[in-house]
């Protein structure tokens, strides 16, 4: 986990740096995340039986950094969707009574979509990479509420794991890569055409 | 096995029993046969018909059962896990309990929970775990039927119901499907479904009305029924304002959001607040929407809130509505409460009281004081700024002045409040009582005067007080003759004079007077001027009272104390205060410290404390000092004289031996004439001698011949000394005029000394021959030679001079001194010795006794035993 020292080890600075900030920050927030759920539904702390969620394509070495930005991404991009429908089941099936489960939960929504927004801006153009959801709520709340309680669980283990893969790749990117995000600087660089003209 | 007892259906004909199994079908796999039995007679088993449980090979997932049972605090229930295929089982928890499980078949394992407790918000988990994973689980959720109770309908708008019920106990189902489901009158209870509030709503009234709680636990019925005119609950009045304010009253209006209340009749509660005005008001009328506000008070701010309810059949005040601030507008102030004080007979005080916020009907801006007297017409008005509550008074000529005072606010002038300067009595032309607080307060009554046609006025002032003093007083109608002066109007440990006047169109006359203390405390001072005063062995002690502002109660008396080391001895208990001194007697002589204190009913002070060391009377010490030691050495020379005197052969012996007479060869027995010794009238030497030697002065000093003439006893020999003149010395210079200029001393009269051819010796003491020292001359019997003890040169030359006298001169008997110094001050110092005049023996032998010894014969003659 060198990848997740402070500032990674290429020292990265601006909107990588700050992305790659975010993305460990939120990591944390989920690792804190699952284990308030945990203690709240007295879980034991094993994992529950089942692969993670979400599937993206392997992230191999041949893959260059923006590349697995993006398809880290994608599955950031489900892992949101994901959590937003447990934050509605749960909502709807059990007490919306406040606590700091539902606090913390609010938090990494927020973060998750932060973390989305900024790492889209370092997206190469073009390159389109998707994720996959092996197994959908409706199938495992069939199985009853403890169903809907682990297929929770499962979200938020997907959560811990695909932030920590963003938060390191982002934290191994070399310095150069960040020296202006392309996308941002290309529309920057249109949209002030545009106002030229 | 099991023998049940089965009809057949009489429509299908057919025979149905149902088995409720304790632990879920689905555990494992379940078989039954049956046969059947009439009496004694048993059919064969039907084949075995087996149920698959969730265990057999085909499924070979993880499960538990059941799954999302609703079930009430308490009850028991099992749980089973199938494990799936090639995984371990390690333990079913229950919440965080770890359970005992039971292995049903390869792969099911069961436990029991019993009585179980209420759920969480999200049920309670029971979880199958292997030794890594966690397998498979189930949510079980135990809790209360619904507690609902107390159905409430009412209307607000005359025409639809809204019904409302307590909560009651919480069912501990928080689960959407579990969670308690209302119909009221067979409607769902929208309102109370959503857990938004314990209420629900008809458009309609209806008669009556049941809410019906429903969950999975159990079902509960409410009801509930009135007529609508009984339950009418008003909304708040709307738009409420203030049309019109003035000082004393205001008029309110405000609207209703509902038609249908104009028409109600209804009756209104109004409740104003403000500072100690708090009150509230009812109203009544159909379809209220104004009042008027009696009674308010000036100038002041008024919040008004303001709620309804049906008269006729009140079912409960209707919503409150919002707070509306009136402030009434100004009015004049009322008439000052005025009182005069007279602090002597030409000058006092006219007193007035702050008006209350009650009174004062605005901020007042001034105060408003006029004086007229019988002299002037007309009167003189003075204006005063509103903190000043006190104007001077000074009579002219001695008549009364009377002084008008009122109040100014932006309102106006206040009605002027008259007093007559009552005539000035000083407290010492009136006979005044002892005043006595009950609990801090004094209790006063006096005869009703029938000139107090206005009543009387009760004022009490500190005693003793001048210039400013916080005169207070009390009016009291005229029926009244009594008055409690609280003690909150008192301070502890003050004198007040308390005096009752009868007021009337004139002047107030003084009716009693009386002096106290609401709460008497210790003097805190001690008594002023304590002195001691020794009279022989008696000590008198006196002092004077402290001031009274000091006193802080009536002095009862004072109590004497004589202080010892560690404690104060009661000598003397003075009871009457006007006593202020005390005789201490028999006191001997010794230091003594006494110590004066006054006391009151409340206790002693701290005292004063004097000192006094008794001293020896002066006629004692004349006696004791002078004259008794006088008398005893008056008494000691008696014994020694009456001694000396037996014993005066012994004396004689001792102190004036036989001097055994010359031997020298030839006839000296008769001598050829008589010598003659007589000193010149013209040589005269004064020797002094000092009682206590002193070598830096000396004793023989030439003396003037006038001065000896002058027969003065204190003659002064010398201007440098002091000593008186104790011995007197005639000595007969042997040495021709010659040596007297060798006496350079100042004296004049030195020069005449040295021809002088008489000498007159005083015997200061009894030499013996043997002390002689030296010798007078060469030739010649010298019976004594007294030395001069003095510088070497001196008596060198002495001794040269004498050799060369003798040569010179016939026989001279003695030579004890010669006066040859030729240096001043070696002649004063030989003079000085006194050894140098004294001779233990006679010049003159005993035959020649009868010639006269003028300065030494009353002694011979004692020590001879002559008388």
């Amino acid at each position: 986990m060198a990848g997740r020292s402070a500032n990674g080890r290429h020292g990265l600075r601006g909107h990588a740096g700050r992305t790659a900030a975010l993305a460990r920050l939120l990591h944390k927030d989920c690792i804190q995340l699952l284990e308030l759920y945990r203690n709240s539904e007295s879980l034991p702390s094993s994992p529950v039986d089942g692969d993670y969620l979400v599937s993206i394509p392997p992230l191999v070495p041949q893959l260059s950094d923006e590349e697995k930005i993006s398809i880290l991404h994608a599955a950031l991009k489900e892992c949101l969707r994901l959590l937003e429908d447990v934050i509605t089941r749960e909502d709807a099936e059990f007490s919306d009574e406040d606590s700091e489960y539902k606090r913390k939960r609010k938090t990494v929504r927020d973060r998750l979509g932060h973390l989305l927004a900024s790492t889209e801006q370092l997206l190469v153009d073009g390159q389109k990479f998707e994720a996959k959801v092996k197994e959908e709520l409706d199938g495992q709340a069939a199985s009853g509420s403890f169903g809907l309680k682990m297929w929770i669980v499962r979200v938020l283990q997907d959560l811990v794991h695909w932030t920590g893969q963003t938060s390191d790749t982002l934290h191994s990117m070399p310095a150069e890569m960040e020296k202006a995000p392309k996308t941002m600087s290309r529309r920057t660089r249109r949209g002030a055409g545009k106002i030229r003209k | 096995m099991e023998t049940v007892a089965v009809k057949t259906d009489p429509v299908t004909g057919l025979h149905s029993w149902t088995w409720h199994s304790p632990l879920p079908l689905e555990c494992t796999s379940h078989s039954a046969h049956i046969r059947a039995r009439n009496q004694q007679s048993v059919s064969q088993w039907s084949p075995l018909q087996t149920i698959p449980g969730w265990d057999i090979p085909e499924k070979s997932e993880s499960n538990m059962f059941p799954q999302d049972k609703v079930v009430p605090v308490g009850s028991n229930m099992t749980f089973c896990c199938i494990v799936k295929e090639k995984e371990d089982f390690k333990e079913i928890m229950y919440g965080r309990q770890e359970m005992s499980a039971t292995r049903l078949s390869r792969r099911t394992y069961a436990i029991t929970a019993t009585n179980q407790p209420v759920s969480g918000n999200t049920g309670t988990n029971v979880i199958c775990c292997s030794q890594r994973l966690t397998l498979t689980g189930a949510v079980v959720f135990v809790g209360y039927p619904p507690g609902d109770e107390g159905l409430v309908c009412e209307t607000r708008d005359l025409a639809s119901a809204e019904c409302s019920w307590k909560k009651g106990r919480d069912t501990g189902l928080r689960m959407r499907r579990s969670r308690t489901k209302y119909t009221l009158n067979g409607r769902d209870c929208l309102e109370a479904n959503e857990r938004k509030r314990w209420w629900c709503s008809s458009k309609a009234w209806e008669q009556s009305w049941t809410l019906v709680a429903r969950n999975p636990l159990g079902t509960v019925h409410l009801m509930d029924s009135a007529q609508l005119t009984d339950r009418v609950h008003l909304l708040a009045p709307v738009n409420v304002t203030a049309v019109e304010v003035k000082a004393w009253s205001a008029t309110l209006q405000w609207s209703w959001s509902v038609a249908a209340y104009k028409k109600l009749e209804m009756v209104c509660q109004l409740q104003l607040f403000a500072h100690e005005l708090n009150s509230t008001r009812n109203y009544s009328g159909p379809g209220l929407s104004s009042v008027v506000l009696e009674s308010l008070w000036p100038d002041v701010d008024y919040t008004v809130t303001l709620y309804c309810g049906s008269k006729h059949g009140f079912w409960k005040w209707g919503d409150k509505s919002a707070p509306y601030r009136i402030h009434t507008k100004m009015d004049r102030p009322d008439a000052l409460d005025v009182w005069m004080w007279m602090d002597s007979s030409n000058t006092g005080c006219v007193f007035w009281k702050p008006l209350s916020v009650r009174k004062s009907h605005g901020a007042l801006v001034g105060y408003e004081v006029s004086q007229s007297s019988a002299e002037e017409d007309g009167w003189t008005p003075v204006s005063l700024p509103p903190g000043n509550f006190s104007y001077p008074i000074i009579l002219n000529n001695g008549s009364d002045i009377t002084v008008a005072v009122a109040a100014r606010n932006p309102a106006g002038l206040s009605q002027p409040s008259t007093v007559t300067t009552p005539a000035y009595r000083a407290d010492s032309q009136l006979s005044m009582s002892e005043l006595l607080s009950t609990n801090g307060s004094f209790v006063l009554s006096w005869q009703p005067n029938a000139n107090a046609s206005s009543g009387y006025a009760v004022e009490w002032v500190p005693t003793g007080c001048s210039g400013l003093c916080p005169v207070d007083w009390k009016k009291v109608p005229e029926s009244d003759s009594s008055f409690t002066l609280n003690s909150d109007s008192l301070v502890a440990g003050v004198r007040y004079t308390v005096s009752v006047y009868a007021l009337s169109t004139g002047a107030p006359t003084l009716l009693q007077r009386w002096q106290g203390y609401s709460q008497e405390m210790t003097p805190s001072q001690s008594v002023r001027e304590l002195l001691p005063n020794q009279s022989g062995s008696d000590v008198l002690l006196s002092w004077k009272a402290t001031a009274m502002e000091n006193q802080r109660g009536f002095i009862r008396g004072y109590t004497i104390y004589l202080a010892n080391a560690a404690h104060l001895e009661l000598i003397a208990n003075i009871s009457d205060p006007e006593v202020q001194s005390y005789r201490v007697k028999g006191l001997s002589l010794s230091s003594y410290k006494f110590v004066v204190k006054a006391y009151t009913s409340a206790g002693e002070d701290a005292g004063a404390t004097v000192a006094i060391k008794m001293e020896m009377d002066t006629a004692d010490m004349l006696f004791v000092g002078i004259l008794v030691p006088l008398g005893i050495m008056f008494c000691c020379l008696i014994l020694i004289s009456i001694c000396c005197y037996k014993k005066r052969e012994w004396v004689k012996k001792a102190f004036y031996p036989e001097i055994p007479g010359p031997k020298v060869p030839g006839d000296w027995s008769s001598p050829q004439g008589p010598l003659d010794v007589k000193p010149s009238p013209h040589s005269l030497v004064h020797i002094v001698e000092s009682p206590e030697w002193d070598f830096t002065k000396e004793g023989l000093f030439p003396v003037p011949e006038e001065e000896e003439e002058s027969e003065n006893d204190n003659i002064e020999v010398d201007a440098d000394s002091d000593e008186p003149a104790l011995l007197r010395y005639y000595n007969q210079v042997v040495g021709d005029g010659s040596h007297g200029n060798q006496v350079s001393d100042s004296s004049g009269s030195s020069n005449t000394s040295v021809d002088s051819t008489q000498t007159e010796i005083t015997y200061a003491g009894i030499q013996s021959p043997t002390s002689s020292q030296g010798a007078c001359g060469g030739g010649g019997y010298r019976p004594q030679m007294q030395s001069v003890i003095g510088p070497a040169e001196p008596q060198i030359e002495f001794e040269a001079d004498f050799q060369d006298d003798g040569l010179h001169a016939g026989y001279k008997p003695q030579c004890s001194w010669q006066l040859d110094s030729p240096e001043a001050e070696n002649f004063s110092g030989s003079l000085g010795s006194p050894t140098s005049v004294t001779s233990s023996q006679f010049l003159i032998p005993e035959s020649s006794e009868e010639k006269p010894q003028p300065s030494n014969t009353w002694f011979h003659n004692f020590l001879s035993g002559k008388s």
